[in-house]
């Protein structure tokens, strides 16, 4: 015999009461496992697609918000801001730039407003900015009116390389020179274009929606960059592309903030959920408890007992949520895509994370403790002969 | 104090308040049991006989007066103390059996050895043999009779080897045939050297008992 064999015996008196106070407190732990993985897994897309993927160190934009110019690049709107295309030059007799290359950015969305492309003009640069381009078949454009496609986007359009392509919104003919690789980031969905053909068709001859740059040496990002503001005109923006994804984020803060509130009225239902279980088992046990004390349990004894019994629940209830959470994290990140406004990553949002679900369940756990220790001082403070005199 | 007597109290009061009224439960009562007596604590209802048991039962202090039980003064003694002069000293048996209904029969039996820190050993299999239910020992309590669970409780209040029992009502719930049952079981106990405190209104009982108490209003009038 064994404290924890009496507390799990206790348990098994009202099974089903055990059973919801164990799942509310597994809703919690799923809660904060999709959440916690939500959270880790947009921070990780969005820096992936715009850090890590991208191999652009620093984007030259013209003034506004930075965090709306971030915006605005990375949904491939067509921003009213623009930069000059005679700073280009200038920008290649920086010898600490490994590659500068301009491009156009803009996105049209299709008549019936069921989808939304997006183009974007680019200079041979672009072989130094995304090192592991790829091409699955043709290459480099061969004319003005060459097309390079994403695999995304070859996949849908069931293009191949030399065939045509008509564009309905500025009634203009392509011809597919190439398709990538599928890379999991941004450029699967995009079709790219000579930079000039690109800003003729929008009619912003001259005019670029930023200028991206990669250094030789990453640790020169510093002075690099202020030696680039001190040479551009006043009104032109020099965005670390850290700062561009951290903009992202911190649209995402709002959806955050969300959802931990929603983690936290989780837990409340589950703290309220718990200790009503667990004082009703000790209001329920009076008699009981008293005779207990009578044959020798101290108050430290029925804390322990209390305690255990709790913790039997907590335990096995964060183990089944922070499992679920787990699971359902990849379902969830599909779910929330469809809800973003601020930016949406290519890759997986989120996804199952055991780091994370070890964390939730131990969080929960904890909590699910806590909760024992008022039904248990009110276990403790029981007067025996008082309980089994009047009740 | 003490001179061989294994309860003995001394000008023992114990005063309750209720909203403003002090109730005067106990009134300076002087008590002394030998070891291996079988005594009967009888009087009406609200006369004291539980507050009484309470301090005998170390659940209490008392307000005034001195209390030593099995060679130790309760008065002195904290609230771990007395719980582990119960664990030591004393076996209770009621008119409820309080047995924890998901445990099995020697299981509720050997409950008081887990809080007393100790392994019954076999105690708890001897006791159960003792009050004639070996054979149920892994049989919930739900599937016994009422006299059945109430042998179970006695044995339970026995599995520390508690040189005193005492018993409040042990036979109220169960009928004459059962209630002689429990009642032979307690000569038997006390026979081999367990002094036994009870209380009860049963008159048939009170012959079985070496000598009565009797309390009214707070004060024994032997």
């Amino acid at each position: 015999m064994s404290f924890t064999k009496v507390a799990i015996s206790n348990l098994r008196r009202n099974p089903v009461r055990s059973l919801l106070t164990g799942l509310s407190l597994a809703v919690s732990a799923a809660t904060l496992s999709v959440v916690l993985s939500l959270d880790k897994g947009y921070t990780d897309a969005v820096t992936n697609d715009l850090v890590n993927k991208t191999g652009v160190h620093m984007y030259i934009t013209k003034e506004g918000c930075p965090i709306e110019a971030a915006s605005v690049i990375a949904q491939g709107g067509l921003s009213p801001l623009y930069v000059d295309e005679s700073i280009v030059a200038r920008l290649k007799k920086i010898p600490e730039l490994d590659a500068v290359m301009p491009f156009k950015l803009f996105a049209v969305t299709t008549d019936d407003g069921t989808r939304t492309d997006i183009f974007m003009g680019i200079t041979d640069a672009v072989g130094k900015i995304k090192p592991d381009w790829r091409y699955t078949a043709g290459g480099w454009f061969a004319a003005p009116d060459s097309v390079i496609l994403g695999a995304e986007m070859a996949r849908i359009e069931n293009l191949d390389i030399g065939d045509r392509m008509y564009v309905e919104h500025f009634d203009a003919e392509f011809v597919i020179s190439g398709i990538l690789a599928r890379n999991y980031g941004q450029d699967d969905g995009t079709f790219f274009m000579p930079l000039a053909t690109a800003q003729a068709l929008v009619g912003r001859e001259g005019k670029l929606s930023a200028v991206a740059l990669k250094l030789s040496d990453i640790s020169a990002m510093d002075t690099v960059r202020n030696r680039i503001r001190a040479s551009m005109p006043a009104d032109y923006f020099v965005i670390g592309s850290r700062e561009l994804s951290d903009g992202i984020l911190q649209f995402f803060s709002s959806t955050r903030a969300i959802m931990f509130v929603m983690v936290g009225v989780a837990f409340l239902i589950s703290v309220f959920g718990i200790v009503n279980t667990m004082l009703m088992a000790v209001l329920e046990r009076r008699r009981e408890i008293a005779y207990l004390k009578c044959v020798g349990a101290g108050k430290y004894d029925l804390i322990r007992l209390i305690s255990l019994e709790t913790a039997a629940i907590a335990v096995a209830g964060s183990a089944v949520g922070a499992l679920i959470g787990m699971i359902l994290s990849p379902v969830s990140g599909h779910l929330l895509r469809q809800f973003l406004v601020a930016y949406i990553p290519s890759g997986a949002i989120a996804r199952p994370d055991p780091v994370i679900a070890l964390a939730a369940f131990a969080v929960c756990t904890l909590i699910g403790m806590a909760c024992s220790l008022y039904p248990a001082l009110r276990a403790a403070k029981i007067v025996p002969m008082e309980v089994l005199r009047n009740e | 104090m003490n001179n061989g007597h294994i309860i003995e109290l001394e000008n023992v009061s114990k005063n309750y308040q209720r909203g403003p009224e002090t109730v005067h439960a106990v009134k300076n009562v002087s008590l002394s049991v030998s070891s291996g007596e079988y005594v009967a604590v009888i009087g009406p209802s609200g006369s004291g006989k539980t507050t009484l048991m309470n301090i005998i039962g170390c659940l209490d202090h008392p307000s005034d007066g001195r209390v030593m039980i099995n060679g130790r003064e309760i008065q002195d003694e904290n609230e771990s103390g007395l719980t582990r002069l119960r664990q030591t000293s004393i076996g209770f048996v009621f008119q409820q059996f309080f047995l924890i209904p998901t445990l099995n029969v020697i299981e509720n039996v050997t409950l008081p050895a887990l809080f007393a820190g100790h392994k019954p050993n076999g105690r708890g299999r001897d006791l159960l043999e003792k009050v004639g239910l070996a054979n149920r020992m892994h049989h919930l309590p739900g599937q016994l009779s009422g006299g059945e669970m109430q042998r179970v409780a006695i044995a339970r209040s026995l599995v520390n080897a508690p040189p005193i029992l005492l018993a409040d009502e042990p036979t109220g719930n169960l009928d004459s045939k059962n209630a002689g049952m429990i009642m032979d079981l307690f000569g038997k106990l006390n026979a081999d050297g367990v002094t036994v405190v009870m209380v009860t209104h049963n008159t048939d009982i009170v012959k079985r008992c070496n000598r009565t108490v009797h309390i009214e209003d707070g004060v024994i009038r032997q």
